[in-house]
């Protein structure tokens, strides 16, 4: 039977770590059971050069040298491989307890409880005790950060290294798909949903894209960046104008006593008038025409003349189908 | 299936923490690396496996009966035994979701204190492989005030009294409730059971309109926790059908509303089947898609759609 991954890439790590001098390729297929089996030169070096991918993504530095007999040689110094001091006091360690249980996607849950793993080897005092428990004197919160979207993993890990991507994207109102080629600088998650913000090399400047519009596969490209990647990236910001969220005035309209409580949340002023009704000024953005029709005849818009002719349409595009 | 890479990032760390406690007990050592005892017992049936070199012998000699765990030869492997530096994801995922936590309005002052030392030793010590945290982030949206009533309540099992507004109906009720969990997905909720209904419900705290701490003990009936991974919102397949049409414009539904399927149409739609138990609380979504769609089912729906249109027009002067 082949012997299993994780036990090759323990002992890959193992002898890295424990050599006084770079090893070269032949001494570690020597010195490792699973790599002796296999008889194929090619396969050995692929698998070779995939492992010390990986034991580089668990965080190991490994150093590349060449050696005094013209082979390259491996080695993984102990002074650049060691985990600082670091001393954490019981609030500190419960905190980092909580935070490692936030992520849903499987990448970053595991990334996160290896962490723990390490910090927990290198002598941080973590309790068992639960931080959700009524008595433990802490918040209550259990957050869960979400991240079903199959571009996120193949996404943060181009933002991370600073790869190039390319991936189908549907427009909010796009009947069709567009190919965009993209160079990815943040992501952020607001209200449960994904947002990618990077250079789009088509148009020549910053976008921000939803994730979940993300068709098909992401692709990394060869190469390097092209634009300079800004110092502060605003996520939010652009997401918020397309959520509605910045007013440019205010509108004036009439409700129902007792609906549209989450107009009258946001409402400047608010005063009865006759016939059951109230008068509100609220604050009118982008998205505020789609929002009112909602409250069917219970809304009733007065100005802006725009704000009304907008609703109108809407509602009339409701009254004359089917 | 067995995660190689996280199965490896474990036994590197076990290596280091076993080393220090001779004798440690199957059950511990299980608990504290977030493992069940038999995927322990996997782990341990490895490291025997593995060493500096196979052919010199030079093997970790690690043994367990299955209720403690021994290191023989402790002398032979100093170097092996070093808590390991951080990885960049490793060092990401504990740092973003730290941050964001910390961020959340209503979190009692202390946690928030100790997230933020927690993130400035985190990374300290981590060095450079901190540095990609920046390139993501997080925002959960919670309403401060309500928040901290809630976990007050949760904490000192009270009941609490909510004007709550419901969506689906657009009225404002009044209710007791007892309160059984708080957390945050994007948006901030609590579960309670609702001595209105007499059943669990969900509520969003940026609904809540207004909140009181009552001096009644909360007294929720034991019910089994929800598996917050699987969605908060679960429908039941004995619920009625909906069927929505949508143009480009409207496919935004399919990313807000949970769905039974989502089918192309000609010219970019989707037909989206839905199933919930209150259809007429769609009313709202057939009457914001205006032009970009229509529910087709069931006809009732749509029906009362096309009813609160022409009345709202009908005040505006239009027929």
């Amino acid at each position: 039977m082949a012997i299993a991954k994780a036990e090759r890439l323990m002992n890959l790590a193992l002898c890295l770590m424990n050599t006084r001098r770079p090893l070269s390729k032949r001494e570690l297929r020597d010195s490792i059971e699973a790599y002796r089996e296999i008889s194929s030169a090619d396969a050995f070096n692929r698998m070779f050069e995939r492992d010390k991918d990986d034991l580089r993504e668990l965080g190991l530095v490994i150093e590349i040298v060449d050696a005094l007999d013209g082979d390259t040689g491996y080695v993984a110094r102990r002074d650049r491989n060691r985990l600082p001091e670091i001393e954490l006091d019981a609030e500190e360690a419960a905190a980092l307890t909580l935070a490692a249980r936030v992520w849903q996607q499987a990448r970053l849950a595991g990334a996160a409880s290896g962490a723990l793993q390490k910090l927990r080897a290198a002598g941080v005092p973590f309790e068992e005790a639960g931080y959700a428990d009524a008595e433990s004197g802490h918040s209550v919160i259990e957050p869960r950060i979400p991240a079903h979207e199959p571009a996120f993993e193949p996404l943060m890990l181009a933002a991370r290294d600073r790869r190039p991507v390319s991936f189908d994207y549907r427009k909010a109102n796009a009947a069709r798909p567009e190919a965009r080629e993209v160079e990815p600088w943040a992501l952020e998650c607001w209200r449960g949903h994904w947002y990618l913000a990077g250079f789009d090399r088509v148009r020549g400047a910053g976008r921000v894209f939803r994730l979940s519009r993300i068709t098909g596969r992401v692709r990394t490209r060869a190469g390097r960046y092209t634009a300079e990647v800004p110092d502060h990236v605003d996520v939010r910001q652009t997401v918020e104008s397309w959520a509605g969220e910045g007013a440019r005035g205010t509108a004036r309209i009439r409700l129902r006593h007792g609906a549209g409580y989450p107009l009258r949340a946001r409402a400047l002023s608010a005063v009865a008038v006759d016939g059951g009704w109230d008068e509100l000024e609220i604050p009118y953005g982008h998205g505020l025409d789609a929002w009112l029709v909602e409250f069917g005849p219970d809304a009733l818009v007065l100005e802006p003349a725009d704000l009304r002719a907008d609703v109108i349409d809407r509602l009339r595009a409701v009254a004359h189908s089917g | 299936m067995v995660n190689a890479i996280d199965q490896t990032r474990r036994m590197l760390s076990l290596v280091t923490y076993l080393r220090e406690r001779p004798g440690a007990r199957v059950g511990d050592v299980a608990r504290a690396f977030g493992v069940t005892e038999a995927e322990l017992i996997g782990d341990l049936n490895v490291l025997p496996m593995c060493g500096t070199s196979f052919r010199g012998g030079d093997l970790l000699d690690i043994d367990t009966d299955g209720e403690h765990i021994w290191w023989h030869n402790p002398g032979t492997a100093d170097q092996v035994t070093e808590p390991l530096r951080l990885a960049a994801d490793e060092a990401t995922a504990l740092l973003v979701a730290a941050r964001a936590v910390a961020t959340l309005p209503g979190l009692r002052e202390g946690d928030r204190q100790a997230l933020l030392r927690a993130c400035a030793k985190l990374e300290a010590a981590a060095g450079e492989a901190a540095g990609a945290s920046a390139r993501l982030s997080v925002t959960f949206e919670s309403e401060g005030s309500v928040f901290a009533d809630v976990d007050r309540a949760i904490a000192e099992r009270r009941r609490l009294w909510i004007r709550y507004y419901s969506p689906a109906r657009d009225e404002l009720t009044e209710r007791e409730v007892d309160p059984i969990r708080l957390f945050a997905v994007g948006h901030t909720y609590f579960e309670a059971w609702c001595r209105l209904s007499e059943d669990r419900r969900m509520f969003r705290l940026d609904r809540v309109a207004e909140i009181k701490l009552l001096d009644a003990p909360s007294d929720p009936p034991p019910i089994e926790p929800r598996d917050l991974s699987a969605g908060l919102i679960q429908t039941s397949g004995d619920d009625p059908e909906v069927v929505v049409e949508v143009g480009p414009g409207g496919r935004w539904v399919a990313e807000y509303y949970p769905h039974d399927s989502a089918e192309e149409l000609p010219g970019g739609g989707l037909r989206v089947t839905l199933r919930t138990p209150d259809p007429g609380s769609l009313r709202r979504l057939a009457l914001r898609l205006g032009a970009d769609g229509r529910i087709t089912e069931p006809r009732e729906l749509a029906d009362s759609a096309r009813q609160a249109a022409v009345s709202a027009l009908a005040a505006y002067g239009e027929v």
